[in-house]
Order: C-alpha cells, then sequence, then structure tokens
C-alpha cells in the first residue's frame, strides 16, 4: 500500500510538473506587432502650443549600453526621421534647418541595453550630453535634463527612442536644455525598416497634447 | 427458487463486507477542474481556466468523515487588445496586455458523505492550506513575474457516484468556491469557482 500511495503521489506531482511546463505561453500568442510597446512621458507642465519651430537631427545615435557608438542613416533611421518630421508638421509645427534656432529640438536614437538587462531611463538620460553634444544645437555648455522619468523594464532587445527638446526656454532653464517629450517604442523588430512609420504613428497618436 | 434466493443474500452480505472493508480503505481521488474567477480577480482574468486538475488522499474516519491532503493546478490567461494605459504624471504606455495566472493549492481536507449508502451519495467538503501562486502580466513581450505563497480555502459540495456495490471507487463530480487573498495590481484575491469531475479509488 506504501509503494501505491508512493507511485501515485509521483504520479501526481508528475502531472502537475507536465500540466504547468505546458501552461500557456503568453510570448507564443502574440505577434510581432503585438510584442511591441509604446511609452511616452511629457512635462506636464509644458504648454506645447507656446513653440512653432522644430530642428531634427537627419541622422540617428546609436547607443550601446549608455555609451555613444556613432551616427547613423540606415533604411529604417531616415524612414523614422522622415515620419517624426511629418508628425510634427501635422501637429502645426514648422520645420527649420538645426542650426535655425529652432523652438524645438528633436533627436532620434537606436538604443541598445545588453549587458544590464533592464533599461533605466534615467540611465539613458543621465549619459545624454554624451550622446548628443548641446553644441550641435547651437547651446555649447548647456546640460541635458529631464524632469520626470519612466519605469524600469525587463529588456534584452533594443528601443527607439525619440526625443523633444525645449531650446526655447534654454537659457532660462538654468542653461538646461529640457526634455519637454520622449517617446520609446520596444518589442520584436523595432528596428525593421518596415515597422518605423508605424512605430513613430502609434507614438504619437497617443499624445494628442502635443500640438501647435 | 428458494436456493437462488439463499445465494442472492449470502452473494449480497458478502458484498456488504467487503463494501464495509473497502470503506475503510485510504483513498485516492484525481479531478479534471474548470475554475471561474470571481471577484477582483476578474479584473486580472475573467475567462475561465480549462487546464486544472485536483489530486489527493483522504483517508476514512469513519463510513462517512474522511480527511486528507489535496493538491491542485489552474492555469489562467488572457490577452487584452492592445490600449493605452494612462500611468499618471504625463506617462502613457501602448500594449497587448497579457494576463497568466497560475494556481497550486496544497490544502488539508476534510469531506463529509451525507449518507452511507445509495446510488447516490452526496458530499460537502472543506480545506485549507497554502496556495502557491505564479502571477506574471506581460505589457507587449516584457513581463513583471511575482510568485508567491498565500493562504487558500476551499468550501465544496459534490455527488459520490459508487461503481459497483462492493468496491469503494466512485466517481465524483461538483463544484468548489476557492478562496485566495492576494494583494498586487490591485487584486485583493484570486477566488474562484470551480467545477470538477473525477474518480475516487481505494488503495488496498
Amino acid at each position: 500500500m506504501h509503494k501505491k500511495i508512493i507511485r501515485l503521489t509521483l504520479g501526481a506531482l508528475l502531472g502537475m510538473t507536465l500540466l504547468n511546463s505546458c501552461k500557456k505561453d503568453p510570448l507564443n500568442n502574440l505577434s510581432n506587432d503585438e510584442s511591441r510597446i509604446y511609452i511616452t512621458n511629457y512635462d506636464t507642465t509644458a504648454s506645447f502650443s507656446a513653440y512653432a519651430t522644430f530642428g531634427i537631427a537627419d541622422s540617428v545615435d546609436y547607443i550601446q549600453d549608455n555609451q555613444f557608438v556613432g551616427r547613423d542613416r540606415t533604411t529604417f533611421d531616415s524612414t523614422a526621421v522622415t515620419v517624426v518630421a511629418q508628425m510634427m508638421q501635422q501637429r502645426g509645427y514648422q520645420q527649420v534647418a538645426v542650426k535655425s534656432n529652432p523652438d524645438l529640438a528633436i533627436n532620434v536614437s537606436r538604443v541598445y541595453n545588453t549587458s544590464t538587462g533592464v533599461f533605466s531611463y534615467n540611465d539613458y538620460w543621465d549619459y545624454y550630453g554624451g550622446f548628443y553634444d548641446p553644441y550641435y544645437w547651437g547651446y555649447p555648455g548647456y546640460g541635458y535634463y529631464a524632469p520626470y522619468a519612466v519605469g524600469v523594464y525587463s529588456i534584452q532587445t533594443g528601443g527607439l527612442e525619440i526625443d523633444l527638446l525645449d531650446l526655447k526656454n534654454a537659457a532660462s532653464n538654468n542653461n538646461k536644455i529640457k526634455a519637454l517629450w520622449t517617446g520609446l517604442a520596444r518589442g520584436e523588430q523595432v528596428f525593421n525598416s518596415a515597422n518605423a512609420a508605424s512605430q513613430v504613428n502609434a507614438l504619437f497618436q497617443q499624445s494628442p497634447y502635443l500640438k501647435k | 427458487m428458494s436456493t437462488m434466493k439463499y445465494v442472492l443474500i449470502a452473494v449480497t452480505l458478502l458484498a456488504l463486507g467487503t463494501a464495509a472493508q473497502a470503506q475503510h480503505d485510504l483513498q485516492f481521488n484525481i479531478n479534471y477542474n474548470v475554475n471561474i474567477p470571481s471577484g477582483s480577480f476578474r479584473d486580472f482574468i475573467d475567462k475561465p481556466a480549462y487546464k486544472g486538475f485536483t489530486a489527493g488522499f483522504a483517508y476514512p474516519i469513519n463510513d462517512q468523515l474522511r480527511v486528507g491532503l489535496s493538491a491542485g493546478y489552474n492555469d489562467y490567461y488572457q490577452k487584452f487588445p492592445r490600449q493605452v494605459y494612462s500611468e499618471g504624471s504625463g506617462s502613457d504606455i501602448s500594449a497587448v496586455v497579457s494576463n497568466s495566472v497560475q494556481q497550486i493549492p496544497i490544502l488539508l481536507t476534510a469531506d463529509y458523505t451525507l449518507t452511507k449508502k445509495g446510488f447516490v451519495r452526496p458530499y460537502v467538503g472543506v480545506g485549507a492550506g497554502v496556495n502557491f501562486i505564479s502571477l506574471d502580466q506581460y505589457l507587449g513581450e516584457f513581463d513583471d513575474p511575482h510568485t508567491n505563497g498565500k493562504l487558500a480555502v476551499r468550501g465544496e459540495a459534490g455527488i459520490l457516484i459508487p461503481l459497483s456495490s462492493w468496491k469503494a471507487t466512485a466517481l465524483r463530480i461538483g463544484g468548489s468556491y476557492n478562496y485566495a487573498p492576494y494583494n498586487s495590481y490591485g487584486i485583493n484575491n484570486l477566488s474562484n469557482w470551480g467545477i470538477h469531475a473525477g474518480i475516487s479509488v481505494p488503495i488496498h
């Protein structure tokens, strides 16, 4: 009888283990599109209608583990930059040359974090001056600062990051170039050029306040 | 005719004697379960869990009362279409959210059969113990897993249908309410209603 109890117990435990191993895996039930998430943050004190012009860097920064690797302009990069510019124009802002003192600056980045396994917006932002020299925007000696932070998310893949910066008030912000809006797209095939436009579009769609 | 009558009486007495003996054997039962979330659990997942089972041993104290140990497994899952979730302070996240919960309640149980004999024997039961919970929320492909051990309390009622008069093997059909407190994601419980069907067999 004891042997029978042991056999039945082991059988039940085995059954439970097998059932647990064949639990519905949510990842197997996601398309690439469904795997992607879009995170936006904005400065709730900002008045977006107070800005008229924007400039956008025509290349994309490639940032690996908080290190600036280089500037790039792949098909994905140029599509993302073009669509960001189009979306800003649709929202009533006028595009001007980078050196023409735009009210708003836009940086587009491809961010890869592989060493920590964790993506924290603060880490990215802490090194921001190393990725984007304020001189590029005509503000040498200025620093960057974001008045908000996003949460911490597990990451194994990269993310598309779009940052909207306040150049208009940089001097009155204690020589700080303040982030007004940031958008982050993450997930499967996030850097596939076929997905660039829809991802930028998604980030703007969930930010209706971002308009002239 | 009279010979046949004596034979029938003898067989009946023998069967009853065996049954009485069998009813004092340790019982093993295994059941298939379907569990339906209730309360604030429904805010996280409202679809039933079709992957579930319970298995346990029950030791007869007398013809009607049994005490034992039970282990169960339930797998809940639900995917929600893409939606923008506002996190406050200017933060918004657009994601397809998938919620996944597995519960493994390990309970001390007591069952009481309302009748000693009969083709259908109603029973009631209670159980209490530990609920091992694995809860995970996916935003797109990014998840935030939690594993906890919490209290579990079960009340159940059902019927036993003995498969023969001379063995204690019986079909077991019934329903249960599983109280499962929890505190995360704004959920204060993972309680659920369950229905089960299975078999109870004696171990000699």
